[in-house]
């Protein structure tokens, strides 16, 4: 198990390289000159010659791209992502306190989509077929396919303004979480569930069900076995989740106002914020690569017969 | 929590699908009386170094305060009480208030005035967009509460750009780092109305009335500035009454969308003002693309009249803007100026056209001349949804008239890099806005990085040049209002700058709050006069 570990996690570096690079490189190709993107972001009305020569040299431009790609990775595995080009201060204290509560909201949001998926997985795959399993399927796809925005717009407009139940946005107390949270549930669960339902269902045909029945186990027994082995499927997916609903937050963000990460890239975009940016893409990438490498190391230690796939 | 998402969805579904029948009026706007101001921003404060141009325009207009103060009625004392200006023009004394202190307790007087001044020269290079920063050679105090300011050369509007929301605005010099502002500062103390309390990033700042203010305590206690970025959220933030009060932003740029601002006027609860003409949004023509046509004044004249204003005021920008038909609106300085009018006349356009030799072959759209088609490029801001539609509305009735645009979406930043590159046929563009026009947009005709490009190629550039440098100079009002007058005409009859609709600040506020008035400037609002009834 130790050498899949880290056999697992030595495949994850070059992974991280390259994205790195392609991160650095992407933006370096915009066709704008940075020195001006910098100017223009902080802005200054109009911009001279003079000017654009004195900011690339403060901000290290005038050097060849290979070696701004070094100084920014070494100084990038050191948290040091730079200054933020609009307001000068350092992007990890700004990147920080908004991941943060991006996270917060990820986390609890992940935490009902898991146990929502379970229970409703659990419910369809042994209601199959039944009146049950078709209407939980049958709303599930329905609220999957409405749009967040609406969904949020919607929620805010009915259970805020009408009712005057909850705060219409911001994040200043736990009332707070519940309407981004439900939204975000809203529109993950229903994806989730049905990984469950799926794998359930096939363990329900497998040999050691029937096994179990014969030799007059009770069903609920049968079921948390069933269920053990289906959630071993289940895990990666769960395992995705957490960096997927990380990255995905912008829409819901921008709607309740909630200062995370995603609100902050979007400005970031809009005023070409570069090291904002950069650090974004390069922090979402370490997520879905730990989150992915973690995951496999859990599925690997529930079962044996993958450790040797790698 | 299942649930309650469930039951929560179900309810909104269906209270989403009998809501349709209920009227405009029946919106329930929730605002209980309030004695704050908080208004709703798509972007945080920012820093407020008033130095620096990142912040918030309009919070820095709570905080700090400038010399003097551009007004309806002309220039009048802010915290200078009065100045003399020396008979050459290059010597202004300032003599100041004696009853102002900073937000920290430090004293406002000459000391403090030389080194915020000296502070925003140690970065001339940031500030050359406002001439007077080259202008100006030293500041000398002259004792406690007298100041002198000591130009190279007499320059005109030098009481103007003093008066502006920055740089040339006051921060306590303890907040200095180094003996400047240029690498930052350690607290934001003005001496302005309100004081910045508190400031959590991207989500709020607030601002205390500073009780100490020189004019006088203002009526509304805290004002709150709150980040939400989508428009939607600002609307029913705005029913519920979390916030009361939204404006046009920095970028001229409206949060709500004309029908919500219907929506929360027809309420009860709120009031809908609106400014006088603030800018002109424009179409800016390239006149030295030698190769294109646009260089053509009679495609440039033809253009002008092919544009139907009233249509893209009354339906494209729902009435929110005003036809414009000249370059600055007779409310600028200067610009009451009698200018021929070209009005939407597509026969004018079309015989414009043959007379310069633009003709129409049987069987094609598009006019020829020498074995050119008369087609072009116009660029708009793809951000802008407004722009987008005037562009294809345009280029709709242009191919009437026999000319081709082909419209194409770039972001803002590539639209200025095109601007200065010369890089374009026809660019949408707006003037500087009241208090920054004449003097500003037009000394932009000269500069490289604005609308050197655009003008250049005219037969009479050098003339107009010539008037622009001795505009800003003259100390003569009649020479002024002269030359002002000729260049304005150049530019009128060459059609360079093709106007659209002018533009105006939008504030929508609580029915109750009084005194809401607009500053010479599209970019801050005085809170200082506003009151509850």
């Amino acid at each position: 198990m130790g050498r899949y570990i880290v056999r697992r996690v030595l495949i994850a570096i070059p992974m991280l390289l390259i994205i790195s690079f392609l991160t650095f490189l992407f933006i370096n190709l915009a066709p704008l000159d940075p020195a001006e993107v910098v100017l223009k972001a902080q802005g200054v009305p109009t911009i001279t010659d003079e000017l654009m020569a004195q900011t690339k040299e403060e901000l290290g431009m005038d050097r060849p791209f290979i070696v701004q790609y070094f100084n920014w990775l070494i100084a990038s595995l050191q948290l040091d992502f730079g200054s933020s080009y609009v307001t000068g201060k350092p992007v990890w204290s700004l990147l920080g306190p908004a991941f943060l509560n991006t996270f917060k909201l990820t986390i609890v949001s992940s935490f009902f989509i898991i146990i929502l998926s379970i229970l409703l997985g659990v419910i369809c795959a042994l209601q199959e077929g039944k009146m049950m399993d078709k209407s939980i399927r049958g709303v599930s796809f329905f609220l999957t396919a409405i749009p967040s925005y609406w969904l949020a717009s919607m929620m805010i407009w009915f259970v805020s303004v009408k009712l005057d139940l909850l705060p219409t946005n911001g994040m200043t107390s736990y009332q707070s979480y519940i309407l981004p949270v439900t939204v975000i549930v809203i529109s993950y669960a229903g994806i989730y569930f049905r990984n469950v339902r799926t794998s359930m269902i096939s363990n329900l045909n497998e040999d050691y069900v029937l096994y179990g029945r014969a030799c007059g186990l009770p069903e609920k027994t049968i079921t948390m076995h069933i269920l053990r082995n289906s959630l071993q499927v289940a895990m990666s997916i769960f395992g995705m989740a957490v960096p997927i609903i990380l990255g995905s937050t912008v829409v819901i963000e921008n709607v309740f106002a909630w200062p995370g990460l995603g609100s902050l890239t979007v400005r970031a975009i809009l005023s070409r914020d570069f090291p904002i940016i950069q650090a974004y893409v390069l922090i979402l990438a370490v997520a879905f690569i730990a989150f992915n490498t973690l995951s496999d190391i859990i599925t690997a230690a529930m079962n044996p017969k993958i450790r040797n796939d790698l | 929590m299942m649930f309650v998402s469930f039951i929560v969805l179900i309810g909104t579904v269906l209270t989403a699908c009998t809501g349709g029948e209920e009227s405009d009026a029946d919106i329930e706007v929730s605002t209980q009386t309030q004695e704050e101001i908080v208004y709703a921003t798509a972007q945080d404060i920012n820093d407020m170094n008033p130095h620096l141009y990142t912040g918030s325009m309009p919070a820095q207009g709570m905080i700090y305060e400038s010399l003097v103060e551009n007004t309806e009625e002309g220039i009048e004392p802010l915290l200078a009480e009065s100045w003399e200006i020396s008979d050459d023009g290059t010597v202004y004394t300032f003599h100041l208030r004696e009853d102002v202190t900073f937000h920290d307790g430090e004293p406002f007087n000459a000391e403090a005035v030389k080194k915020n001044i000296d502070a925003v020269q140690a970065n001339a290079e940031t500030h050359a967009w406002i001439k007077l920063s080259t202008q100006i050679e030293d500041c000398r105090v002259v004792d406690e509460y007298t100041v002198e300011l000591a130009l190279s050369e007499a320059y005109y509007p030098t009481l103007v750009e003093l008066s502006m929301t920055r740089p040339y605005v006051f921060i306590s010099p303890n907040d200095f780092i180094d003996e400047g502002t240029k690498d930052g500062v350690t607290g934001f103390h003005g001496t302005g109305p309100y004081m910045l309390t508190d400031h959590k990033v991207d989500e709020y700042a607030t601002f205390t009335a500073n009780d100490a203010y020189w004019g006088g305590e203002p009526a509304i206690e805290t004002i709150t500035s709150k980040v939400l970025p989508a428009g939607e959220t600002t609307f029913l933030a705005l029913q519920k009454g979390e916030v009361n009060f939204v404006f046009t932003d920095d970028r001229g740029v409206d949060t709500l969308d004309v029908e919500a601002i219907d929506q929360l006027v027809a309420s009860g609860a709120y009031q809908l003002i609106r400014s006088d003409a603030m800018n002109t949004k424009m179409i800016v023509a390239n006149s030295s693309q030698d190769e294109s046509p646009v260089s053509e004044r009679a495609v440039r004249e033809a253009i002008w009249h092919a544009i139907d204003r009233e249509t893209i005021a009354e339906d494209i920008l729902d009435g929110s803007e005003t036809v414009a038909d000249t370059l600055f609106s007779s409310n600028i300085m200067y610009a009451d100026v009698d200018l021929d009018r070209r009005s939407f006349d597509l026969e004018k356009a079309t015989a414009i056209l043959d007379e310069a030799g633009w003709l129409l072959e049987d069987g094609s759209n598009v006019r020829m001349k020498d074995g050119n088609a008369l087609t072009m490029t116009l660029y708009y801001d793809s951000h802008s949804s407004s722009q987008k539609t005037q562009a294809e509305f345009i280029q709709a009735t242009l191919i009437e008239a026999g000319v081709q645009l082909e419209i194409v979406g770039e972001e803002s930043t590539s639209i200025a890099n095109r601007r200065s590159t010369g890089e374009y046929e026809l660019l949408f563009n707006q003037t500087w806005g009241l208090a920054y026009d004449p003097q500003s947009t037009i000394a932009a005709f000269t500069s490289e990085a604005s609308y050197l490009h655009t003008t250049s190629g005219i037969a009479e550039a050098d003339t107009l040049y010539q008037k622009i440098e001795d505009v800003m100079v003259t100390t003569d009002e009649d020479m002024r209002q002269n030359l002002y007058a000729d260049i304005l005409e150049i530019v009128h009859d060459e059609a360079v700058f093709i106007p659209i609709s002018n533009g105006s600040l939008t504030v929508v506020a609580p029915t109750e709050l009084e005194g809401v008035s607009f500053k010479q400037t599209q970019f801050e609002l005085p809170f200082e006069h506003m009151s509850f009834e």
